[in-house]
């Protein structure tokens, strides 16, 4: 590293030195008058022989230094052969600030020998795990999906790069060094070919796949993870939450021995640590360089290469109007276990729907290939059993149980308004809002209420604990020791000075209100004495709103990750709820200070900020022992009800589709821990049978038996 | 010659007929209140912001505004009534009037969206979740009166509801009603439609909603997927969407009708300069502004009440939309003010707000009441399209435009669409009908000789 530094520097001072030589020539030329071109010819041919000089040393320095000048473009390389096994010790050659950023933190960015590697480690593979997808898949079609909102932008981070279109994009596409088995307990091979638990249990060795290749054609390359820290901790991507969640605090180390070999060192021990470490994605270093403050920009609508089956070529977006993700050509994983079988169409057709009702229309057009029947009215009244196109085969309708933390359908209440700060009012809220009234009414009872912050986690979810019930005796119990004791004309309590209780009640989700969640919420807590001003805003202007933590109360879901425990540092602790120092946010009896500013971009929607919990948090991320991980999230669970800023709504054990009969799945239809169908690309499009449903559609016909199945085997009683 | 040659002939007061007294009362009274009601609303929103400290965050400007336009609106509709109750038509617009009398598809019209406007007007004794007439234990009380006191379960001596939930909250009369009947004590009147447009029937019974039209249940019109009433829906959203459009036509009416003529009075440089700024504001893309605003005000740090958005709405609205009202005024006055009578005035040292509005106004009248009945159905149209894109009424006023979009969200469910879309085709065409008889009957080539 140090040489190459020496190199630009003497590179530098060689362009410096000429840039000065020809000043000082060019002088008399000015002032020269009829003699003035020869001597700037002359002056030319000096300045050609310094740069002849100097390209002979740069050329010769770089020699030196084992690095070939294409090296830096991506002539060479780009031929798509894989690199020699041959295992050398890497070179690091990387734009001047992506460098600094190495050696700023020697530590964390090794560049390690071969020989290095220690000898006893024992190589995991995954070859005990079963395949999860179905031998009988083909190849081909196009798959029609749509979205509500043309996407802000196509990076995968920074401002507005939480969108529903990143998931196409990059969830459920991107290839990761190993990946959790969606049907059980164990790991995948991703990327990495193999890999091997360091002794420590938080260090773990990855042997890359030498064929992994992006969907340009270049090669993965080892300091791509490197670039990937660089890239997630760099402040122009303008995104806190990975650059924290990135930090050298957690990724501590990352070590490279040969152009295939590396480790990863976990800050901790945790049960899970493989899963937190393969979640450092390589980020194509050829295809970004370095970054400035124009990244945001300058990559809104660029897409990254990817390791992924599909990619986003410039020529199939649309601005407005729709986005086709294509297959890669020869996919470096086409034939590997594990993702053979999966990603079968050629391509996936995103369209921007913006009318949620269009939607359906559109569904039941065929021209987009499934829609979500989750909502009773999909399932019971749109598409009943008897609807000419299930009847006739046309289309299927599924219901399938998962088996995963579930979606935090709740109401998050701002905790830092002057209303909502108390937590008497919080509290009363929480018997106020009748979440049973809405799944008896608004989803028929085909869902069950959310018990606390956290389910789903097995054993790490409390035992016990429950959602406070409705209650407008209880509520106006904790609204009156809040000082709303008068009840207004209205039948909106007020406090004797004439202060209503009232809030906006803010929601991204318009199907909701369609439904008449909102309705029923507001009506109910209007019982108990609470005026609830329904706001149904946009989708991505109403997320804005509530990043910026500028809303009274929403009503909301956060998806949530398969994971062993929850997480609470990210929504619950006071680090991502204020941006003053922790030092600044409490005072000495551990009160939250007044006029503290709220942090944005956080998940932190509650706004929670507890001297008590975030002690508790703060153990919990340090805890490597499983049993005291245990403990404490039941504790927390417990003090976060308590405070009462979070009240949980619904869960739903399963999803229910409808979809056209030539989207074809395999025998159990999908895998335990997916939450949506297509998630895992484990269906294929059947192009034939698909001309087939559709000329029967059109002559009047059957195209086979009704078909309504429920897929129940990984139902818990 | 023209219409004021004939006046002048006329001799001594002809005496005033009752309908023409109670028209000039109802005009008076209207456009003294929108005027007043403006500049009321507008002092008083900014004296209250200013000077009045109150629990609720922008409370004393929507108080200021609440009470502003109230006070100076009652003030301005007694003045109005006061200056107007002494006036005459003049026999020129008094016969235009009975030819409108005698174009009788357009008089029903206007006679039938009057009526039904009226009784919208008193809806809450019609439609409304409130009992008309509560009698329990020798006490009597009024629910459907503006101001009546809000009455809990418990005033009724029913301690838990339905659901077992204390009944601290207002009674649902319906129950209330039917308890009564089963302890064979009390009475409940309800009104003939008893529901009103917010509630949702979700709660109280097991029906499936959107249910079809039924009359034993009282819902005439069915219910929409949440189990609101349609009925009562369209009846409040008729109510808030002609009052919307009336006020709409007035206000535009009124800045229109006073910049176009003064454009077409003082011609030359004020014309020029009035013309080119017209221009510029008639391009500022009026969608956009009200998205924007809508935006705006959402962000505002206080909670605004229904009432003060559909207000913003409104002026917003007023002021994208009065530009084009100015063309037609400008070139009535410009044709006018070369005539002899106007000359005449001048001469005999008539102050120009006299000549302007006793005797230009009166000749152009024919311009904008032929406009008007049109103008309501743009209005009508326009609030119920911003509705439908979701930029109109505040979420859970009565609106038709929402209600349409339920109807196409809900094709399952016919009566929805089918009612909001019978609705407003019936009202835009009385509307239409009233307009074309106007026209017909204020056509100036009658009556008007050109020299």
């Amino acid at each position: 590293m140090k040489t190459t530094l020496t190199g630009i520097l003497l590179a530098a001072a060689l362009v410096w030195g000429s840039g000065c030589n020809k000043k000082q020539l060019k002088k008399p030329a000015s002032t020269g008058g009829g003699e003035s071109s020869q001597a700037n010819a002359l002056k030319e041919e000096d300045v050609r022989q310094i740069a002849r000089v100097f390209a002979q040393e740069f050329a010769a320095e770089l020699k030196r230094q084992n690095v070939s000048l294409a090296s830096t473009g991506s002539a060479t390389n780009s031929e798509a052969r894989p690199l020699a096994p041959v295992r050398t010790e890497v070179k690091l050659n990387s734009a001047p600030d992506v460098m600094d950023f190495y050696e700023a933190n020697p530590d964390g960015f090794i560049v390690a020998k071969p020989e290095d590697l220690p000898t006893e480690l024992s190589w995991l593979k995954g070859a005990e795990l079963e395949e999860f997808a179905s031998p009988d898949a083909q190849r081909g079609g196009t798959f029609h999906e749509y979205t509500s909102d043309f996407p802000r932008t196509l990076r995968f981070v920074g401002p507005d790069a939480n969108g529903a279109f990143r998931s196409h994009m990059l969830d459920y596409n991107a290839v990761y060094l190993v990946m959790p088995h969606p049907n059980g307990d164990g790991y995948y091979p991703g990327l990495a070919k193999e890999w091997a638990y360091g002794n420590d249990g938080r260090t773990v060795y990855f042997r890359l796949d030498p064929d992994a290749r992006y969907s340009d054609g270049e090669p993965l390359r080892v300091t791509d993870f490197f670039f990937g820290l660089y890239l997630m901790r760099s402040p122009h991507i303008k995104a806190p939450w990975y650059n924290d969640f990135f930090s050298d605090d957690k990724f501590e180390n990352v070590t490279i021995y040969d152009e295939h070999t590396l480790s990863i060192r976990f800050y901790k021990a945790k049960p899970d640590v493989i899963e937190r470490i393969a979640g450092l994605r390589p980020i194509p270093e050829h295809f970004y360089g370095e970054l400035d403050e124009q990244y945001v920009e300058d990559f809104q609508f660029k897409f990254e290469p990817t390791l992924g089956a599909y990619e986003v070529k410039q020529e199939n977006v649309k601005k407005g109007e729709s986005i086709t993700l294509t297959r890669v050509p020869n996919w470096w994983a086409d034939k590997k276990r594990f993702f053979r079988n999966r990603f079968n169409p050629d391509s996936v057709k995103v369209t921007v729907v913006r009318e949620p009702a269009k939607v359906f229309e559109l569904f039941l057009k065929a021209e987009l290939d499934w829609h979500g029947l989750a909502l009773p009215e999909f399932w019971y009244d749109k598409l009943p059993d008897d609807h000419d196109l299930v009847k006739n085969g046309h289309i299927e309708k599924i219901q399938f149980y998962n088996d995963v933390p579930r979606p935090t359908w709740a109401v998050r209440l701002n905790s830092n308004h002057p209303v909502l700060s108390s937590r008497d009012i919080r509290v009363g809220m929480n018997y106020a809002l009748n979440f049973e009234a809405v799944i008896e009414k608004c989803f028929r009872n085909d869902y069950d209420r959310m018990r606390t912050v956290a389910d789903g986690y097995g054993p790490r979810s409390h035992p016990d604990l429950k959602a406070r019930a409705f209650s407008v005796e209880k509520a106006k119990e904790h609204f009156a020791k809040a000082g709303y004791t008068e009840a207004g004309p209205d039948g909106v309590l007020r406090t004797p000075a004439g202060k209503r209780l009232s809030f906006v009640f803010t929601t991204p989700y318009k199907r909701l209100d369609e439904a008449g969640v909102m309705t029923v919420l507001k009506e109910e807590a209007l019982k108990a004495g609470v005026e609830l001003q329904v706001e149904v805003m946009e989708r991505t202007a109403a997320w804005k709103k509530i990043s910026e933590k500028k809303h009274e109360m929403m009503l909301g879901a956060l998806n949530t990750s398969v994971e062993m425990y929850p997480r609470f540092w990210e929504p619950y602790h006071s680090d991502n709820a204020y941006k003053e120092d922790k030092a600044d946010r409490y005072d000495k009896e551990g009160q939250l200070k007044p006029g503290l500013t709220p942090k944005p971009v956080t998940n932190s929607f509650t706004l929670m900020a507890d001297h008590e919990i975030d002690g508790l948090i703060e153990r919990y991320r340090e805890s490597e022992d499983l049993k005291e991980i245990t403990e404490l999230s039941h504790t927390l669970i417990q003090k976060i009800h308590d405070h009462g800023a979070y009240v949980p709504g619904w869960v739903r054990p399963w999803y229910r589709v409808g979809q056209w009969r030539w989207v074809k799945y395999p025998q159990d239809y999908n895998v335990r821990e997916s939450r949506e169908p297509f998630e895992f690309h484990i269906h294929w499009i059947d192009t034939k049978d698909r001309e087939r449903t559709l000329k029967a559609m059109e002559d009047g016909e059957a195209s086979g038996p009704a078909a309504i199945r429920m897929f129940d085997k990984y139902k818990l009683d | 010659m023209t219409d004021n040659s004939s006046s002048l002939n006329e001799t001594g007061p002809r005496p005033r007929q009752f309908w023409e007294v109670v028209v000039w009362l109802l005009v008076g009274l209207t456009l003294g209140f929108v005027t007043g009601g403006l500049i009321g609303g507008i002092l008083g929103g900014f004296i209250g912001n200013t000077f009045f400290q109150s629990a609720e965050a922008g409370g004393g400007l929507i108080g200021g505004v609440k009470e502003g336009f109230l006070w100076l609106g009652g003030l301005g509709a007694i003045t109005g009534a006061a200056l107007c109750a002494t006036r005459r038509f003049n026999p020129q617009t008094l016969r235009k009037l009975k030819r409108f009398y005698g174009i009788k598809r357009g008089y029903w019209s206007l006679l039938i969206l009057v009526g039904a406007f009226s009784i919208s007007l008193l809806g809450q004794f019609f439609v409304n979740d409130r009992a008309l007439l509560v009698v329990y234990e020798d006490q009597v009380h009024f629910p459907a009166l503006p101001f009546a006191a809000s009455n809990t379960g418990k005033d009724f001596g029913l301690d838990k509801d339905a659901a077992g939930q204390e009944y601290s909250y207002e009674v649902n009369y319906r129950e209330l009603q039917a308890h009564f009947e089963r302890q064979g004590q009390g009475v409940v009147i309800m009104p003939l439609v008893p529901y009103s447009p917010e509630e949702t029937r979700r709660i109280d019974d097991d029906k499936k909603h959107p249910s079809p039209p039924n009359s034993e249940s009282r819902h005439f019109l069915g219910t929409d997927p949440i189990g609101q009433d349609i009925f009562a829906r369209l009846f409040y959203g008729f109510r808030i969407t002609l009052i919307f459009a009336l006020m709409f036509t007035l206000v535009v009416y009124l800045i229109g009708v006073v910049i176009g003529c003064l454009m077409g009075y003082y011609g030359s440089w004020v014309d020029l300069i009035g013309q080119r700024a017209v221009e510029v504001w008639q391009n500022i893309p009026f969608l956009y502004m009200v998205i924007i605003a809508v935006a705006a005000i959402s962000d505002l740090p206080f909670k605004l009440p229904a009432w003060f958005k559909i207000l913003v709405l409104l002026v917003i609205m007023v002021l994208f939309s009065w530009t084009s009202m100015t063309y037609y005024m400008r070139t009535s006055v410009l044709r006018e003010k070369s005539r002899d009578y106007v000359a005449a005035a001048q001469m005999l040292g008539a102050s120009t707000p006299r000549i302007i509005f006793n005797h230009l106004l009166p000749n152009t009248i024919s311009t904008m009441v032929t406009f008007m009945p049109f103008t309501v159905a743009t209005a009508i149209i326009s609030i119920t399209a911003l509705d439908y894109l979701g930029f109109g009424l505040p979420s859970g006023t009565p609106s038709w435009g929402r209600m349409l979009k339920q109807g196409v969200a809900n094709l399952h469910a016919p009566w929805i669409v089918l009612s909001a879309f019978a609705a407003m085709v019936t009202v835009l065409t009385l509307v239409t009908f009233i307009g074309e008889a106007v026209r017909e009957a204020f056509d100036p080539k009658k009556f008007t000789t050109y020299e």
